[in-house]
């Protein structure tokens, strides 16, 4: 699964110039060509004015803005539920070795378990409905989030736990002097991990169990249907929001960590 | 070996601050014993300024984190002020040679991290705070994060917060080793007249011998394999005050000399902390 | 010398990280072992109904029940093989690509935020799509597979050679080194622990999409076992397959966590990495 997206400090800066836009004006430009002299059969590939007309329609008398909207609800109202849990573990793991000797090993073993391998048995205990594409939700966003906290926490530089012994910190002065601030970046790629997860199982969720209203069910309904045009639509709409997330968790990072860094 | 040559210049009271008797400690490396330190012996007193110089990795270090009370596992006494020590305090403090700073918290908020434990009030914390920004005049710096200071600033820095509780001992574990040659000099000469006029009782460890020369008032030469005091000097003012005096040289001469004996034979384990 | 303060607390941990302690796995076992007799005593009562949760006695008959009659690996190997030649078709056109954008910095500078949009849109979107192009046989298993495989792999391999050291590359130019000898002495060799990552990360991308399109359709491997006993509400089915992804996930992971320590013995791995 594609969840690791923030790029490297030297390929950000390519961002920023003329060139990519080149590349995105060209493929655009093929793609209306493509269409315009009907290179493809235009049952497979549509052109970008069908895809804009569809846009139209669509949200103008549509459903697709409400499904967008409860794909995004879940999507929150899982990850929310998930991280939380998992940042809260994650500090109790971090904190105590003996919740880490007991709840660790397990952890990790349950971790093998695909993400998708949890669908059925999520099914059948939470139903096909809200509650079950929740948990499942919860779930993705869970996994990482747990796991890199914890680790952030016990990874902390021994100097810095020596330092705390030196200036005679108490459980409550470390944690919050030393400990949750050093494992801030690691905590934060945890979070960024699990949103990009549980986006995933939201699409998921809503191609494996029961059709609600959402975005991942309406590409289903696209294909079953042969709506290329949706399908298309979907699929823009998929990586604008994703784009979005990944920018937007990426300067909330760059802004929280922003005095670390000379 | 271990005779103690009182400083003519020096005027504190003779009352030993610290002692240390029979001193031995080892640690097991890979099921192996590994001896590090053997039959330390060691006095000093309120006031005084003694540097502690021997090669790499042969059990100063180990030294000052025993006196810390990090380490408990050793055998022989250790006492302040005729106390055992079981437990770090903060008549205490140390200077790391990395800085040690909290890259989150500013210089301000590093310093007063050491405070705690302070019964002082919120206002004498903030002013013995300031004091001490000042002390090693980094006051105009207070707000700024360590990420924006250079090595020998954020060095002042953790100076000024092992100071802020104003210890009664003053450990300093190679705390110039990472500095330029030149930032080196100047917080030498600062060091010497903090520490002065601080009055406290410090214990300094590094391999620089001109360093321990100019700074200590006795100096300690150790050697390894195990560790051990080969012998404790007493540094006449002369060749404290100048470091081109002929006291100066003649002595960095000696202590050299007795270095080269067991130079290249200590060859421990050595890790970076970053 | 940097700190030995703090250098044998790690030496320690170190020594038990080798040899797991016996209190250690005790303590580790103790919670499945906690659980599973939850569960035995709780479907011993008839707590949780049997379609919510079979009792452990019941999922360990349908173990041996799939495992006799040789249905369990049938469904097991046909999912390996998927994964196998999934990855099989990714990994070459992903170490191309990545390669090629690595190596040609103007290349990428035109390509690569092309290439994160693509990538952002995870495989799960692009399965509708996918299915209208290639059906629902085993093609689409391949092709998402590969697909899953191959944007891990580009990712890595881009930046694994986009990041070599200017120094390295720096030292080439002084050597005078062909564009081919700067590839093979230096950029390979310095991109090579990335890479092999990216190949790791690209062989669990591979077993993630394989659940993910056993689900969505197929008529035999441990998706559809799942499909099948959820449908039938036979739980035991869900169960017995997650137990089977889990133990290969397992396996992948440690033989290639093996593998990599095998290929690069300077580099300790923490235990509990990815």
């Amino acid at each position: 699964m594609e969840a690791d997206a923030s790029p490297p400090h030297l390929l950000r800066g390519a961002a920023r110039h003329w060139r990519p836009f080149v590349a995105f004006g060209v493929i655009f430009l093929l793609w209306l060509a493509a269409a315009q002299f009907a290179w493809v059969d235009p049952r497979f590939l549509p052109s970008p004015a069908a895809v804009a007309a569809r846009a139209k329609t669509e949200f103008t008398t549509g459903t697709l803005a409400f499904d967008i909207s409860e794909s995004l609800r879940r999507n929150i109202t899982g990850f929310a539920i998930g991280a939380l849990a998992g940042l809260l573990l994650g500090l109790v793991l971090g904190f105590s070795r003996t919740a880490e000797r007991i709840v660790g090993p397990t952890l990790l073993a349950f971790r093998q378990i695909a993400l998708f391998a949890w669908v059925p048995l999520l099914s059948v205990w939470f139903g096909g409905a809200d509650a079950g594409k929740i948990a499942f939700i919860a779930v993705a966003g869970f996994q990482p989030v747990v796991i890199n906290t914890w680790q952030g926490v016990k990874g902390l530089s021994p100097a810095y736990r020596e330092l705390s012994e030196v200036l005679i910190f108490s459980r409550l002065d470390f944690a919050r002097l030393v400990a949750l601030p050093g494992a801030l970046p690691s905590i934060f790629t945890g979070l960024h991990a699990g949103l990009i997860y549980a986006w995933l199982a939201t699409l998921g969720s809503e191609l494996f169990l029961n059709v609600t209203p959402g975005i991942g069910g309406r590409l289903n309904e696209g294909s079953q249907l042969f709506e290329m045009d949706l399908l298309f639509l979907g699929i823009i709409i998929l990586a604008v929001i994703g784009l979005f997330y990944n920018s937007s968790a990426h300067s909330l990072e760059t802004w929280l960590l922003r005095r670390r860094k000379r | 070996m271990n005779q103690i040559y009182p400083s003519p210049t020096f005027q504190v009271e003779s009352i030993p601050a610290l002692e240390i008797h029979h001193l031995d400690k080892s640690f097991t490396v890979a099921g192996r014993e590994l001896k590090v330190l053997a039959g330390v012996d060691l006095s000093v007193k309120i006031g005084e300024f003694v540097t502690i110089v021997g090669a790499s990795g042969c059990g100063k270090s180990t030294l000052l984190r025993l006196i810390l009370g990090l380490d408990l596992d050793y055998s022989g006494d250790i006492l302040v002020d005729g106390e055992h020590v079981r437990r770090p305090g903060l008549d205490r403090s140390i200077v790391f040679q990395d800085h040690r700073l909290l890259p989150w918290l500013t210089v301000e908020g590093n310093v007063a991290a050491a405070l705690r434990r302070s019964s002082l009030s919120r206002a004498a914390k903030k002013e013995t705070v300031r004091e001490h920004l000042e002390l090693v005049g980094l006051t105009s710096f207070s707000k700024a994060y360590p990420a924006h200071l250079s090595g020998g600033m954020a060095q002042r820095v953790a100076i000024a917060r092992a100071l802020v509780n104003r210890p009664r001992f003053l450990l300093l574990d190679e705390p110039l080793g990472a500095l330029d040659a030149l930032t080196r000099l100047k917080l030498q000469d600062e060091l010497k007249r903090i520490v002065q006029r601080e009055g406290t009782t410090a214990l300094l460890v590094t391999h620089d011998v001109d360093e321990a020369v100019h700074l200590g008032h006795r100096i300690v030469v150790m050697q390894p394999h195990p560790g051990r005091i080969a012998t404790i000097l007493s540094i006449p003012e002369q060749a404290r005050q100048d470091r081109s005096s002929h006291e100066f040289i003649r002595l960095r001469d000696k202590v050299l000399g007795l270095l080269a004996v067991g130079a290249g034979a200590c060859q421990t384990k050595e890790r970076t902390v970053a | 010398m940097t700190l030995t303060v703090s250098a044998d607390p790690p030496a320690e941990r170190r020594l038990t990280k080798g040899l797991p302690v016996w209190t250690d796995i005790a303590y580790g076992i103790s919670l499945p072992l906690a659980l599973l007799l939850a569960w035995g005593l709780s479907s011993r009562f008839g707590w949780p109904p049997e379609q919510i949760l079979p009792a452990p006695q019941v999922v360990w008959a349908t173990i041996v029940e799939l495992w006799s009659d040789g249905s369990l690996a049938e469904h097991t190997l046909q999912s390996l093989r998927r994964v196998a030649i999934g990855f099989a078709i990714g990994v070459p056109p992903g170490l191309i690509i990545g390669a090629a954008l690595g190596l040609l910095p103007r290349v990428r500078a035109f390509i690569w935020p092309v290439f994160t949009a693509v990538a952002q849109v995870n495989m799960l979107a692009w399965l509708p799509l996918l299915v209208l192009f290639v059906g629902i046989d085993e093609e689409l298993k391949y092709v998402s597979i590969a697909w899953s495989t191959a944007i891990p792999v580009i990712l890595a391999t881009t930046r694994s050679i986009a990041d070599v050291s200017p120094k390295l590359v720096e030292l080439g130019r002084v050597l005078d080194f062909t564009p081919l000898q700067r590839v093979s002495t230096i950029v390979l060799p310095a991109a090579l622990p990335s890479l092999f990552t990216g190949l790791r990360e690209g062989l669990a991308a591979a077993w993630q999409s394989l659940v993910i399109v056993e689900l969505f359709a197929s008529f035999e491997g441990l998706g559809y076992l799942m499909t099948w006993g959820r449908q039938l509400f036979q739980l035991e089915l869900v169960i017995v397959a997650m137990l089977v992804i889990a133990a290969i996930g397992l396996l992948l992971n440690a033989s290639l966590q093996y593998l990599e320590r095998f290929v690069q013995p300077w580099k300790t791995e923490d235990p509990h990495g990815s």
